[in-house]
């Protein structure tokens, strides 16, 4: 059967095509601004992993995480910084850590994990490590939490 | 203790009650919608209404008028009417064409409390608000398409009967004007607005991490909006400020509620159990469910339940696969069952009012993906503490 059909780009004969920056709102400010504040995240990460606050870490980095177009460079700084605290966590202590996150930093977390997932080999993502995290995260907040994660158009 | 139906094997895409409840509207996920007439536990097929070809989508039976409407993916509506035949003088259901002017498939279709007027969701980034033209004797449709950006999933009617809630694939929540000159007399002014010419946009909400809007509902005095979505959230609107109360769910998404009382909501989807969310302005919270997983209802429930604490993903398909990729094992003669611990056992798609004391809904109904219709009594709500639900992973 023909299937060519199928990969037509029908969306260009429409002159009212629901664009995807309709889908969610932008954040205001601006790309140089929020490197900058990606990079005072990781800063303030580093010190609070060095008195062990795996909790604190994780809510400094993942509240308003940046997201939308046009700022890759801080979602790496802000995927590199996350992936450190990912990496230092022991096992046993991830229930714990995932228990003291609010459900705002819980669902920021899954989105990163799939991100990791997604770019196997990239940088120190090690899949056993996301995974890890991965299943401790689906105990705590269910599977509500990967249901936001995939319809959440604010992507990290 | 629920009452439990299996209607069929196929979906139930759609029911609605007659007024008294003796008999029963349903799309078996087909073209034909058909009448089913109570007798003793069974229910019984009497009248097929075929007009359609296409799914029907959505069906809504007008209590006082006793009118039924169907919508369908043929992008039409008809309305039917029972009336006594010209030859042999039997009533039968006679059908009426809307002209619905969409170019898309209709998805959702609600009389209006008065039942003089209907709204039609569709594909088409609209929803056609349907009256009567008593001079050419059929059904016109005026179009309330602004600023509708997708596929229209339900509405809902404001209790004053000019105000309609409209939930979309655009991720958003709105709440329109549909005011027709012809039939509405002007009316008095609400929480959500005074002056409302047709297609006024009164409300515009979104769900913190989107989602389409799969349900939308007012409250009974038609002052608070919910509205779930497919982030596995369901939101509260008290359009004053506007305050808006957002509950996440551990589990998987709501598509159909109903509003049992002015601070109770009764809400069901793909967790194939009713949820039950109650508060006020102050606050809303998870009150429990009406499926109480671990009463020991069944053989086939309890044989379930037993080891397994992780709930459905160690059953069915998943232990389907495991036996296969570890065992070898490729037909289902393992010894775990595919039963859900609910009682739908698919994805529920509605629910609806069934049974009224005083102003508060005492009974809803639901129908789903698994061919059942179940009536549940709203006030037998157990604690979601035990969560062995079978739709749980914890």
């Amino acid at each position: 059967m023909d299937t060519a059909f199928r990969k037509i780009d029908i969306d260009i004969y429409d002159e009212d095509v629901l664009q995807e920056s309709e889908l969610y709102e932008a954040d205001p400010r601006d790309p140089a601004e929020v490197l900058e504040d990606a990079k005072q995240r990781a800063g303030h990460v580093r010190s609070l992993l060095a008195k062990n606050d795996i909790p604190g870490a994780l809510t400094i980095i993942l509240d308003n995480a940046p997201y939308g177009p046009n700022i890759d460079d801080a979602k790496i700084i802000t995927l590199q910084t996350l992936l450190t605290i990912l990496n230092t966590t022991k096992s046993a202590d991830i229930p714990g850590v995932i228990k003291a996150l609010s459900m705002d930093t819980q669902d920021t977390l899954m989105k990163y994990l799939y991100k990791g997932m997604a770019m196997p080999g990239w940088g120190d993502i090690s899949g056993s490590v996301l995974l890890g995290w991965h299943e401790k995260l689906t105990e705590v907040a269910g599977v509500g939490c990967i249901v936001r994660t995939m319809t959440d158009r604010r992507i990290v | 203790m629920p009452e439990v139906f299996t209607l069929a094997q196929t979906p139930i895409t759609s029911h609605s009650f007659s007024a008294d409840r003796s008999q029963i509207a349903v799309s078996l996920n087909s073209n034909d919608a058909q009448i089913l007439t109570r007798q003793g536990t069974e229910w019984v097929s009497t009248v097929t209404l075929a007009e359609h070809d296409k799914l029907i989508t959505s069906i809504d039976w007008a209590p006082n008028s006793n009118r039924i409407v169907t919508c369908s993916q043929d992008r039409n509506a008809y309305v039917w009417q029972e009336q006594p035949d010209a030859e042999t003088g039997k009533l039968v259901w006679k059908p009426t064409l809307v002209l619905l002017r969409i170019n898309r498939a209709a998805t959702y279709v609600r009389w209006s409390p008065k039942e003089d007027k209907f709204a039609v969701a569709s594909g088409a980034r609209a929803i056609a608000i349907c009256s009567f033209d008593p001079e050419n004797n059929w059904w016109v449709s005026k179009l309330l398409k602004k600023p509708i950006r997708s596929t229209v999933l339900s509405v809902d009617w404001h209790p004053n009967n000019v105000l309609l809630a409209a939930g979309s694939a655009d991720m958003k929540a709105r709440v329109f004007s549909a005011y027709i000159k012809e039939v509405d007399e002007r009316p008095s002014p609400t929480v959500w607005g005074s002056k409302l010419p047709f297609n006024t946009v009164c409300g515009e909400y979104t769900s913190p991490a989107g989602g389409w809007v799969h349900a939308v509902g007012f409250s009974p005095s038609g002052d608070v909006l919910a509205f779930a979505s497919h982030d596995s959230s369901i939101n509260i609107v008290y359009p004053g400020g506007p305050v808006i109360h957002n509950i996440r769910m551990p589990s998987l998404p709501l598509v159909s509620l109903v509003w049992t009382s002015e601070d109770t909501i009764v809400a069901a989807g793909h967790d194939c159990r009713p949820l039950v969310f109650s508060g006020s302005e102050a606050g809303w919270q998870e009150a429990g469910t009406l499926d109480d997983a671990t009463a020991p209802k069944s053989e086939s429930r309890s044989a379930f339940g037993g080891g397994s604490s992780v709930g459905r993903l160690k059953t069915g398909a998943f232990a389907t696969f495991r036996d296969a990729d570890s065992r070898g094992q490729t037909s289902s003669s393992s010894t775990t069952s595919d039963t859900l611990l609910t009682i739908h056992q698919n994805t529920i798609t509605n629910v609806r009012a069934y049974d009224y004391s005083g102003s508060n809904v005492s009974r809803v109904s639901t129908s789903g993906v698994d061919g059942m219709l179940v009536i549940w009594d709203v006030d037998a709500v157990s604690a979601l503490t035990a969560r062995v639900g079978g739709a749980h992973l914890r």
